[in-house]
């Protein structure tokens, strides 16, 4: 694959309940990423955004947002799933050989509305949504506890992961506030509420308000932009079938086939031993555990075995991941910005030592349906 | 700015959506109000769905609709479950009285589970792999919320 490079970003710091609105929000994140990159409006050729119609409560929910994300009469669409979905759209214009730089943002503001409530509408209209059983919350209790069944692992090694990722969010002072937490013990976690059992209120990655931007150029102009570009060498994404009982929760298929879609793209056949990094979009902290086995970061059933913390064998969310702050379309973006950071030394506080080629993951739907996966690496 | 003004937008159109179910669905919800479930078979795999569709996704099989129907019991087996102190429909305010047992349950002789509460129950009696059949509404109208839930037998 052509390199493509990340030459900028910006998040703004996520709240529960922001003390600005939504366009200001995004204008923050799209002139920050700019800034960060010393660029203009003017060098901007397209525009992807990533929001979604339900959770802004307006049809066409990018109409709004054409000045501020900095597509006043430019080349501009939208992307209604993750904003990692956003980036390989992103990607593909900058691969088309048409366009020299690429706006991507994404965001939203949780704080509006019940956001799963919202995810209710997600699912079938003539089948489940009358009867209502099913949103993000029940399935992911089903989702955990398939997870533990088949692999005989205990609710602890669970919680754990969100004591660490919940540790980690309070070393990043853009996450969550409400999620940083360096002193929450197992025990804390377990006893936090029952959302829809086993899965506990601190297992789950809070809804909030955040947008994050990120801009891409092909390898040429990236170098020209920044001496610090971050590429893209492989991206790989996949979906699976919608019915929850049709699927083997257990597992992850689609991410592990679009880790595999990546992997082969980068031309990395143990990620295991060249990764250095991930970042991934863990909803529920179980999911960390099911998608870093499904990447082969570790064996299955396993995932809980790995040390994973920053300073550990493969940091995995140092950045505190979902679980340190989840704005609904912009949580997997916000992941592959962790990860650059990581490669350009730029996560100060919780900067992962020596770290060359990252893994980073998006996801959308009902025990993440639809998964996406970057590799992206460092250096020149 | 002392206090954030906040505009709340509550339904003031009404934009509600009637959808038809659809041929597969149609039959499916007929076969409901006689307190009957019914599934069809890819024509090529053979898997055995419930609720029945047009096709097999993974054989990429279309299911012909004159065909390929199978009768199945009620009773099926308990995949997995979850419990919720939570409105499904609301979990940010409103509390249910009693905590929901939701569960998956295979039907006997379907290839898929469906998702339904479990009825009469305390989580102790909760195990995976048990028996369980469905409670139906005395006269069930031709939906899916016919099938009440699913009780231990």
């Amino acid at each position: 694959m052509e390199r493509v490079g990340i030459v900028g970003y910006y998040q703004v710091k996520l709240y529960s309940n922001a003390n600005y609105g939504r366009y200001e929000m995004i204008f923050e994140a799209v002139r920050g990423a700019l800034d960060s990159a010393e660029l203009k409006k003017k060098d901007i050729t397209t525009v992807v955004s990533c929001t979604n119609d339900y959770y802004d409560g307006r049809t066409i929910s990018n109409a709004f947002t054409v000045e501020v994300g900095g597509a006043y009469l430019e080349d501009e669409s939208k992307v209604e799933m993750d904003g990692a979905h956003a980036v390989l759209y992103g990607l593909m214009r900058i691969l088309s050989g048409n366009h020299k730089l690429a706006v991507i943002w994404g965001g939203s503001m949780a704080s509006c509305f019940p956001y799963h409530s919202a995810r209710l509408y997600e699912t079938d209209p003539t089948w489940e949504r009358p009867v209502a059983y099913v949103n993000d919350i029940t399935a992911s209790g089903f989702q955990m506890r398939a997870y533990m069944e088949k692999y005989n692992v205990d609710i602890e090694e669970i919680a754990k992961i969100s004591v660490k990722n919940r540790k980690n969010a309070s070393k990043n002072p853009l996450a969550l506030e409400e999620a940083q937490n360096a002193n929450l013990s197992v025990n804390d976690i377990l006893n936090s509420e029952i959302y829809a059992d086993p899965v506990r209120e601190l297992m789950v990655a809070q809804p909030c308000d955040g947008v994050a931007a990120l801009l891409l150029a092909p390898e040429k102009q990236a170098l020209k932009i920044t001496d610090k570009p971050v590429w893209i060498t492989g991206v790989g994404y996949n979906q699976e079938t919608y019915y929850l009982g049709d699927r083997d929760l257990s597992i992850s298929n689609s991410m592990e086939l679009a880790g595999k879609m990546a992997f082969d793209a980068a031309g990395i056949k143990e990620p295991k031993n060249e990764i250095n990094i991930a970042e991934l979009f863990e909803a529920y902290a179980h999911e960390e555990l099911i998608f870093s086995e499904a990447l082969g970061l570790a064996e299955k059933g396993k995932g809980s075995e790995l040390n994973s913390e920053i300073d550990g064998d493969l940091p995995i969310n140092p950045s505190g991941g979902a679980q340190g702050g989840n704005p609904p379309c912009a949580t997997g973006l916000i992941r592959i910005i962790e990860a650059a950071k990581q490669l350009r030394g730029e996560a100060n506080g919780y900067q992962v030592k020596g770290a060359k080629k990252a893994v980073a993951s998006g996801q959308i739907g009902m025990c993440a349906q639809n998964n996406i996966v970057y590799v992206l690496e460092g250096g020149d | 700015m002392s206090e954030k003004i906040i505009v709340a937008n509550k339904g003031f159109v009404r934009a509600e959506f009637s959808f038809w179910v659809g041929r597969y669905m149609d039959k499916f919800y007929d076969a409901f109000e006689n307190k009957k479930i019914i599934g069809n078979k890819c024509p090529k795999c053979e898997k055995r769905f419930v609720p029945p569709r047009k096709i097999c996704g993974e054989c990429y099989e279309e299911i012909i609709f004159d065909k390929n129907w199978v009768d199945l019991p009620d009773t099926g087996i308990l995949l997995n479950y979850t419990i919720t102190p939570y409105k499904v429909t609301d979990r940010t305010s409103r509390k249910v009285k009693k905590s929901q047992i939701i569960g998956m349950i295979q039907i006997e002789g379907s290839d898929t589970a469906i998702v339904y509460k479990l009825l009469n129950m305390e989580p102790e009696d909760i195990s995976l792999g048990m028996k369980v059949k469905a409670e139906w509404e005395e006269k069930p109208i031709g939906n899916s919320a016919d099938i009440k839930g699913f009780v231990k037998i």
